[in-house]
Protein backbone atom coordinates (compact mmCIF):
# COMPACT_ATOMS: atom_id res chain seq x y z
CA UNK A 1 0.00 0.00 0.00
CA UNK A 2 2.72 2.20 0.61
CA UNK A 3 6.37 2.40 2.16
CA UNK A 4 7.62 3.95 5.47
CA UNK A 5 10.69 5.48 5.73
CA UNK A 6 12.74 3.51 8.55
CA UNK A 7 15.67 5.99 8.42
CA UNK A 8 13.87 9.16 8.89
CA UNK A 9 13.81 11.27 11.97
CA UNK A 10 10.04 11.41 11.97
CA UNK A 11 8.38 8.46 14.67
CA UNK A 12 6.83 5.85 12.33
CA UNK A 13 3.19 6.77 13.39
CA UNK A 14 3.31 10.22 12.50
CA UNK A 15 4.43 8.50 9.32
CA UNK A 16 1.76 6.49 9.39
CA UNK A 17 -1.11 9.28 10.02
CA UNK A 18 0.71 11.63 7.43
CA UNK A 19 0.22 8.85 4.60
CA UNK A 20 -3.22 7.96 5.63
CA UNK A 21 -3.90 11.73 5.76
CA UNK A 22 -2.50 12.12 1.90
CA UNK A 23 -4.59 8.98 0.71
CA UNK A 24 -7.94 10.26 1.97
CA UNK A 25 -7.63 13.54 1.13
CA UNK A 26 -6.26 13.01 -2.72
CA UNK A 27 -9.65 10.70 -2.54
CA UNK A 28 -7.59 7.40 -3.06
CA UNK A 29 -9.23 6.01 -0.08
CA UNK A 30 -12.79 6.63 -0.84
CA UNK A 31 -15.54 7.65 1.60
CA UNK A 32 -16.64 5.18 3.74
CA UNK A 33 -13.90 2.67 2.40
CA UNK A 34 -12.72 0.43 5.04
CA UNK A 35 -8.93 0.96 6.12
CA UNK A 36 -6.57 -2.17 6.62
CA UNK A 37 -6.69 -4.36 9.85
CA UNK A 38 -4.06 -3.32 12.15
CA UNK A 39 -3.22 -6.89 11.97
CA UNK A 40 -2.48 -7.35 8.34
CA UNK A 41 -0.67 -3.79 8.14
CA UNK A 42 1.37 -4.61 11.00
CA UNK A 43 2.85 -8.03 9.41
CA UNK A 44 2.72 -6.47 5.89
CA UNK A 45 4.97 -3.22 7.27
CA UNK A 46 6.83 -4.96 9.92
CA UNK A 47 5.41 -2.30 12.38
CA UNK A 48 5.22 -2.69 15.91
CA UNK A 49 0.77 -3.51 16.18
CA UNK A 50 0.67 -0.73 19.29
CA UNK A 51 2.23 1.80 16.59
CA UNK A 52 -0.44 1.27 14.17
CA UNK A 53 -3.40 1.77 16.54
CA UNK A 54 -1.90 4.80 17.91
CA UNK A 55 -1.88 6.64 14.31
CA UNK A 56 -5.52 5.11 13.92
CA UNK A 57 -6.44 6.70 17.32
CA UNK A 58 -4.78 9.99 15.96
CA UNK A 59 -6.79 9.93 12.57
CA UNK A 60 -9.71 9.14 14.54
CA UNK A 61 -9.06 11.98 17.26
CA UNK A 62 -8.52 14.00 14.17
CA UNK A 63 -11.96 13.17 12.02
CA UNK A 64 -10.65 11.80 9.01
CA UNK A 65 -11.47 8.30 10.01
CA UNK A 66 -14.20 6.66 12.25
CA UNK A 67 -14.45 3.29 13.55
CA UNK A 68 -16.65 0.29 14.18
CA UNK A 69 -16.26 -1.23 17.35
CA UNK A 70 -15.94 -4.93 16.11
CA UNK A 71 -15.37 -4.27 12.36
CA UNK A 72 -12.58 -1.85 12.23
CA UNK A 73 -11.90 1.68 10.70
CA UNK A 74 -13.54 3.76 7.79
CA UNK A 75 -12.31 6.44 6.12
CA UNK A 76 -14.66 9.52 7.21
CA UNK A 77 -17.97 10.42 4.57
CA UNK A 78 -17.61 14.32 5.41
CA UNK A 79 -13.80 15.43 5.48
CA UNK A 80 -15.07 19.17 4.81
CA UNK A 81 -14.59 20.06 8.63
CA UNK A 82 -10.81 18.62 8.63
CA UNK A 83 -10.79 21.05 5.73
CA UNK A 84 -10.86 23.95 7.81
CA UNK A 85 -8.90 22.44 10.78
CA UNK A 86 -5.93 22.31 7.86
CA UNK A 87 -6.16 25.92 6.90
CA UNK A 88 -6.18 26.73 10.44
CA UNK A 89 -2.91 25.17 10.68
CA UNK A 90 -1.48 26.45 7.59
CA UNK A 91 -2.49 30.15 8.26
CA UNK A 92 -0.21 29.31 10.84
CA UNK A 93 2.57 28.65 8.71
CA UNK A 94 2.14 31.07 6.36
CA UNK A 95 1.64 33.82 9.22
CA UNK A 96 5.19 32.34 10.10
CA UNK A 97 6.53 32.45 6.66
CA UNK A 98 5.52 35.86 6.17
CA UNK A 99 7.05 37.11 9.31
CA UNK A 100 10.67 35.65 8.73
CA UNK A 101 10.42 37.40 5.18
CA UNK A 102 10.26 40.42 6.79
CA UNK A 103 12.59 40.14 9.64
CA UNK A 104 14.66 39.14 6.66
CA UNK A 105 14.08 42.56 5.21
CA UNK A 106 10.63 42.15 2.75
CA UNK A 107 8.55 44.68 3.16
CA UNK A 108 4.76 44.60 3.04
CA UNK A 109 4.80 45.61 -0.71
CA UNK A 110 7.35 43.11 -1.91
CA UNK A 111 5.25 39.96 -0.35
CA UNK A 112 2.10 41.24 -2.09
CA UNK A 113 4.03 41.23 -4.74
CA UNK A 114 4.96 37.65 -4.76
CA UNK A 115 1.59 36.69 -3.89
CA UNK A 116 0.62 38.34 -6.91
CA UNK A 117 3.10 36.69 -9.05
CA UNK A 118 1.34 33.31 -7.98
CA UNK A 119 -1.62 33.84 -10.37
CA UNK A 120 -4.21 32.40 -7.66
CA UNK A 121 -7.37 30.82 -9.34
CA UNK A 122 -9.64 33.06 -8.02
CA UNK A 123 -12.51 30.50 -6.30
CA UNK A 124 -9.20 28.72 -4.82
CA UNK A 125 -7.99 25.57 -5.37
CA UNK A 126 -6.41 24.70 -9.37
CA UNK A 127 -8.64 23.57 -11.74
CA UNK A 128 -8.26 19.99 -12.87
CA UNK B 1 2.37 -9.10 31.01
CA UNK B 2 6.05 -8.49 32.99
CA UNK B 3 5.76 -7.00 36.47
CA UNK B 4 8.77 -5.88 38.51
CA UNK B 5 8.73 -4.53 41.34
CA UNK B 6 12.02 -3.20 43.00
CA UNK B 7 14.23 -5.95 42.24
CA UNK B 8 17.95 -6.27 43.55
CA UNK B 9 20.05 -8.47 42.85
CA UNK B 10 23.95 -8.81 43.55
CA UNK B 11 26.38 -11.28 42.98
CA UNK B 12 28.93 -11.55 46.20
CA UNK B 13 29.69 -8.07 46.59
CA UNK B 14 28.92 -6.70 43.05
CA UNK B 15 25.48 -5.26 42.73
CA UNK B 16 24.07 -6.00 39.45
CA UNK B 17 20.95 -4.55 39.56
CA UNK B 18 19.59 -2.16 42.55
CA UNK B 19 15.73 -1.31 42.72
CA UNK B 20 14.47 -1.74 39.53
CA UNK B 21 10.65 -1.47 38.86
CA UNK B 22 9.77 -2.04 35.06
CA UNK B 23 6.13 -3.15 33.23
CA UNK B 24 5.52 -4.73 30.22
CA UNK B 25 1.87 -4.59 29.74
CA UNK B 26 0.49 -7.49 27.29
CA UNK B 27 0.75 -7.33 23.48
CA UNK B 28 3.59 -4.95 23.86
CA UNK B 29 7.24 -4.98 22.94
CA UNK B 30 9.88 -3.52 25.33
CA UNK B 31 13.11 -2.54 24.35
CA UNK B 32 16.10 -2.47 26.88
CA UNK B 33 19.30 -0.65 26.23
CA UNK B 34 22.03 -0.30 28.41
CA UNK B 35 26.09 0.34 28.51
CA UNK B 36 27.85 -3.07 28.72
CA UNK B 37 27.74 -4.35 32.14
CA UNK B 38 24.77 -2.19 32.82
CA UNK B 39 22.54 -5.29 34.04
CA UNK B 40 20.75 -6.01 30.35
CA UNK B 41 21.47 -9.91 30.67
CA UNK B 42 21.07 -9.92 34.36
CA UNK B 43 17.42 -8.30 34.80
CA UNK B 44 16.19 -10.52 31.15
CA UNK B 45 17.63 -14.04 33.47
CA UNK B 46 15.54 -12.79 36.82
CA UNK B 47 12.56 -12.48 34.72
CA UNK B 48 13.42 -15.61 32.33
CA UNK B 49 13.28 -16.84 36.24
CA UNK B 50 16.99 -18.16 35.49
CA UNK B 51 18.21 -16.35 38.42
CA UNK B 52 16.43 -15.52 41.69
CA UNK B 53 15.88 -11.94 42.83
CA UNK B 54 17.40 -10.62 46.21
CA UNK B 55 14.96 -8.62 46.84
CA UNK B 56 11.57 -7.20 45.01
CA UNK B 57 9.18 -9.43 43.23
CA UNK B 58 9.00 -10.65 39.40
CA UNK B 59 5.59 -11.60 38.15
CA UNK B 60 4.19 -12.60 34.90
CA UNK B 61 0.65 -12.71 33.87
CA UNK B 62 0.73 -11.67 37.98
CA UNK B 63 2.39 -15.15 39.06
CA UNK B 64 6.26 -15.21 40.10
CA UNK B 65 8.50 -16.69 37.86
CA UNK B 66 11.06 -18.51 39.92
CA UNK B 67 10.21 -22.12 39.78
CA UNK B 68 7.23 -21.51 38.35
CA UNK B 69 6.77 -24.41 35.87
CA UNK B 70 3.21 -23.48 34.68
CA UNK B 71 4.70 -20.20 33.68
CA UNK B 72 8.05 -21.37 32.65
CA UNK B 73 5.88 -23.17 29.99
CA UNK B 74 4.43 -20.02 28.20
CA UNK B 75 7.63 -18.62 28.01
CA UNK B 76 10.56 -18.30 25.76
CA UNK B 77 14.15 -17.17 26.50
CA UNK B 78 16.98 -16.62 24.10
CA UNK B 79 19.71 -16.13 25.78
CA UNK B 80 23.04 -14.47 23.92
CA UNK B 81 24.68 -17.65 23.55
CA UNK B 82 22.01 -20.49 22.67
CA UNK B 83 22.63 -23.69 24.73
CA UNK B 84 22.52 -27.24 23.02
CA UNK B 85 22.62 -30.14 23.62
CA UNK B 86 25.87 -32.58 22.01
CA UNK B 87 25.09 -34.58 19.15
CA UNK B 88 21.52 -33.29 19.39
CA UNK B 89 19.64 -32.74 15.16
CA UNK B 90 16.87 -30.17 14.55
CA UNK B 91 14.62 -33.13 15.15
CA UNK B 92 15.76 -34.75 18.27
CA UNK B 93 15.30 -31.05 19.95
CA UNK B 94 12.00 -30.71 18.58
CA UNK B 95 10.85 -34.14 20.55
CA UNK B 96 12.05 -33.05 23.38
CA UNK B 97 10.50 -29.03 22.94
CA UNK B 98 7.39 -31.04 22.27
CA UNK B 99 7.84 -33.35 25.48
CA UNK B 100 8.38 -30.46 28.05
CA UNK B 101 6.33 -27.43 26.55
CA UNK B 102 2.55 -28.76 26.14
CA UNK B 103 1.21 -25.97 23.83
CA UNK B 104 3.82 -27.16 21.44
CA UNK B 105 2.47 -26.83 17.90
CA UNK B 106 3.87 -29.14 15.44
CA UNK B 107 2.19 -27.16 11.99
CA UNK B 108 3.64 -24.39 13.18
CA UNK B 109 7.21 -26.41 13.19
CA UNK B 110 6.52 -27.44 10.05
CA UNK B 111 5.48 -24.39 8.41
CA UNK B 112 8.64 -22.60 10.00
CA UNK B 113 11.20 -25.32 8.03
CA UNK B 114 9.80 -22.93 5.16
CA UNK B 115 11.20 -19.90 6.67
CA UNK B 116 14.38 -21.19 8.52
CA UNK B 117 15.51 -23.32 5.54
CA UNK B 118 17.74 -25.76 7.38
CA UNK B 119 17.77 -29.21 6.83
CA UNK B 120 15.99 -30.56 10.47
CA UNK B 121 18.12 -33.37 10.48
CA UNK B 122 21.45 -31.93 11.05
CA UNK B 123 23.21 -31.87 13.99
CA UNK B 124 23.39 -28.41 15.39
CA UNK B 125 26.41 -28.10 16.88
CA UNK B 126 27.81 -28.26 13.31
CA UNK B 127 25.74 -24.91 12.20
CA UNK B 128 27.06 -21.73 11.84
CA UNK B 129 25.95 -19.08 14.65
CA UNK B 130 23.73 -17.21 13.17
CA UNK B 131 21.82 -20.85 12.26
CA UNK B 132 21.99 -22.07 15.39
CA UNK B 133 20.39 -18.11 17.00
CA UNK B 134 17.76 -19.47 13.90
CA UNK B 135 17.06 -22.63 15.63
CA UNK B 136 16.18 -20.79 18.90
CA UNK B 137 13.60 -18.85 17.15
CA UNK B 138 12.27 -22.07 15.41
CA UNK B 139 11.80 -23.66 18.68
CA UNK B 140 10.95 -20.46 20.75
CA UNK B 141 8.18 -19.51 17.94
CA UNK B 142 6.28 -23.60 18.01
CA UNK B 143 5.79 -23.45 21.69
CA UNK B 144 3.31 -20.69 21.27
CA UNK B 145 4.48 -18.43 23.48
CA UNK B 146 3.07 -15.86 25.76
CA UNK B 147 5.97 -13.92 26.62
CA UNK B 148 9.39 -13.98 24.61
CA UNK B 149 12.51 -12.63 26.49
CA UNK B 150 15.27 -12.31 24.07
CA UNK B 151 18.85 -11.60 24.60
CA UNK B 152 20.27 -9.83 21.89
CA UNK B 153 18.56 -11.70 19.83
CA UNK B 154 19.42 -10.75 16.36
CA UNK B 155 23.42 -11.06 16.90
CA UNK B 156 24.87 -12.92 13.80
CA UNK B 157 21.56 -13.23 11.59
CA UNK B 158 22.07 -12.34 8.36
CA UNK B 159 19.66 -8.76 7.12
CA UNK B 160 17.45 -11.00 5.22
CA UNK B 161 16.88 -13.16 8.35
CA UNK B 162 16.67 -10.19 10.68
CA UNK B 163 13.91 -9.00 8.77
CA UNK B 164 11.99 -12.07 8.59
CA UNK B 165 12.38 -12.69 12.86
CA UNK B 166 10.90 -9.35 13.19
CA UNK B 167 8.00 -10.46 11.06
CA UNK B 168 7.55 -13.27 13.20
CA UNK B 169 7.77 -11.47 16.09
CA UNK B 170 4.99 -8.84 15.18
CA UNK B 171 2.71 -10.95 14.02
CA UNK B 172 2.74 -13.07 16.73
CA UNK B 173 1.80 -9.63 18.52
CA UNK B 174 -0.89 -8.81 16.31
CA UNK B 175 -2.79 -11.76 16.62
CA UNK B 176 -1.82 -13.65 19.56
CA UNK B 177 -1.07 -10.70 21.76
CA UNK B 178 2.22 -11.78 22.55
CA UNK B 179 4.31 -9.78 25.09
CA UNK B 180 8.20 -8.94 24.55
CA UNK B 181 11.23 -7.88 26.21
CA UNK B 182 14.44 -7.41 23.53
CA UNK B 183 18.00 -6.44 24.57
CA UNK B 184 19.84 -5.02 21.99
CA UNK B 185 23.28 -2.80 21.41
CA UNK B 186 21.12 -2.00 17.70
CA UNK B 187 19.09 1.15 18.30
CA UNK B 188 17.97 1.25 14.91
CA UNK B 189 16.54 -1.83 14.97
CA UNK B 190 14.86 -1.48 18.51
CA UNK B 191 13.55 1.93 17.13
CA UNK B 192 11.83 -0.21 14.37
CA UNK B 193 9.81 -2.27 16.38
CA UNK B 194 9.81 -1.28 19.97
CA UNK B 195 6.80 0.73 21.96
CA UNK B 196 8.82 0.92 25.16
CA UNK B 197 11.90 1.62 25.95
CA UNK B 198 14.12 1.48 29.32
CA UNK B 199 17.50 2.35 29.59
CA UNK B 200 19.40 0.74 32.23
CA UNK B 201 23.19 2.24 33.36
CA UNK B 202 25.47 0.84 36.45
CA UNK B 203 21.97 -1.74 37.58
CA UNK B 204 19.62 1.57 37.61
CA UNK B 205 17.00 2.25 35.05
CA UNK B 206 17.55 6.05 34.11
CA UNK B 207 14.54 6.53 31.77
CA UNK B 208 11.46 4.22 31.14
CA UNK B 209 8.87 5.48 28.72
CA UNK B 210 6.77 4.97 24.73
CA UNK B 211 9.51 5.15 22.47
CA UNK B 212 7.20 8.47 20.67
CA UNK B 213 6.97 9.52 23.97
CA UNK B 214 10.55 9.49 24.61
CA UNK B 215 10.70 11.40 21.10
CA UNK B 216 8.81 14.14 21.39
CA UNK B 217 10.50 14.68 24.89
CA UNK B 218 13.81 15.65 23.11
CA UNK B 219 14.75 17.85 20.24
CA UNK B 220 17.71 18.66 18.40
CA UNK B 221 17.94 22.25 17.79
CA UNK B 222 20.09 23.99 14.70
CA UNK B 223 20.27 27.93 15.42
CA UNK B 224 21.89 30.52 13.90
CA UNK B 225 21.99 34.12 15.19
CA UNK B 226 22.97 37.63 12.64
CA UNK B 227 24.79 38.95 15.69
CA UNK B 228 26.43 36.52 17.89
CA UNK B 229 24.35 34.29 20.73
CA UNK B 230 22.64 36.15 23.46
CA UNK B 231 23.81 35.39 26.75
CA UNK B 232 20.54 34.73 28.11
CA UNK B 233 19.56 31.84 25.38
CA UNK B 234 20.62 28.84 27.99
CA UNK B 235 18.33 30.42 31.09
CA UNK B 236 14.95 29.46 29.65
CA UNK B 237 15.49 25.69 28.31
CA UNK B 238 16.89 22.62 30.26
CA UNK B 239 19.87 21.92 27.90
CA UNK B 240 21.06 18.60 27.69
CA UNK B 241 23.86 19.23 25.48
CA UNK B 242 25.21 22.24 23.08
CA UNK B 243 27.66 22.57 20.41
CA UNK B 244 28.79 25.88 19.03
CA UNK B 245 30.52 26.72 15.77
CA UNK B 246 31.09 29.66 14.51
CA UNK B 247 27.79 31.61 14.97
CA UNK B 248 25.81 28.25 14.32
CA UNK B 249 24.80 26.79 17.78
CA UNK B 250 23.64 22.82 17.69
CA UNK B 251 21.65 22.20 21.37
CA UNK B 252 19.88 18.81 22.53
CA UNK B 253 17.36 20.15 24.81
CA UNK B 254 14.30 18.43 26.62
CA UNK B 255 10.73 19.59 26.45
CA UNK B 256 8.02 19.88 23.92
CA UNK B 257 8.80 21.47 19.82
CA UNK B 258 6.37 24.21 20.94
CA UNK B 259 7.67 25.45 24.13
CA UNK B 260 11.34 25.78 22.74
CA UNK B 261 10.47 26.95 19.07
CA UNK B 262 8.57 29.66 21.41
CA UNK B 263 11.34 30.43 24.05
CA UNK B 264 14.00 30.77 21.13
CA UNK B 265 11.80 32.95 18.88
CA UNK B 266 12.17 35.49 21.50
CA UNK B 267 15.90 36.14 20.61
CA UNK B 268 15.16 36.67 17.40
CA UNK B 269 17.32 33.82 15.24
CA UNK B 270 18.24 34.08 11.63
CA UNK B 271 17.27 30.42 11.63
CA UNK B 272 15.98 27.60 13.77
CA UNK B 273 16.02 23.89 12.71
CA UNK B 274 14.38 21.40 15.15
CA UNK B 275 15.12 17.59 14.82
CA UNK B 276 13.32 14.90 16.45
CA UNK B 277 16.22 12.85 17.64
CA UNK B 278 16.78 9.22 16.81
CA UNK B 279 16.99 6.71 19.59
CA UNK B 280 20.60 6.34 18.99
CA UNK B 281 20.93 10.13 19.75
CA UNK B 282 18.66 10.16 23.03
CA UNK B 283 20.36 7.19 24.17
CA UNK B 284 24.10 8.74 24.19
CA UNK B 285 23.19 12.35 25.21
CA UNK B 286 21.16 10.65 27.91
CA UNK B 287 24.87 8.80 29.21
CA UNK B 288 26.08 11.74 28.56
CA UNK B 289 24.18 13.28 31.90
CA UNK B 290 25.20 10.41 33.42
CA UNK B 291 29.06 10.61 33.07
CA UNK B 292 29.17 8.09 30.78
CA UNK B 293 30.74 10.68 27.84
CA UNK B 294 32.36 9.84 24.35
CA UNK B 295 34.88 11.66 24.93
CA UNK B 296 37.60 12.88 22.51
CA UNK B 297 40.38 11.04 23.45
CA UNK B 298 43.58 11.79 20.99
CA UNK B 299 43.74 15.52 20.33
Amino acid sequence: MFELDFRSRTPIYEQLVEKFKELIIKKILKPDEQLPSVRVLASQLTVNPNTINKAYHKLEQEGYIYSVPGKGNFVSPDVSGIQSARLKSLKLEFFKIVSEMNYLGLNKEDIMALIKDLELVDKGGPED
Amino acid sequence: MIDVTNVSKSFDDLEALKDIALLVNKGSIYGLVGSNGAGKTTLLKIIAGIYKENEGVVEINSFPVFENTDIKARIVFIPDTPFYFNNYSIENLAVYYQRIYPKWNYNRYLLLKDVFNIDPKRRIKTLSRGMQRQVAFWMGFSIMPEVMILDEPMDGLDPVMRQKVKRLIVQDVAERDMTVIISSHNLRELEDICDHIGILHQGRLLIQQDLDDLKADVHKIQIAFAEGIPSALYGDMQVLHYEEKGSVLTMIIRGSYEDIVQSIDNYHPAIIDVLPLTLEEIFIYEMGENDYEIQNIFN
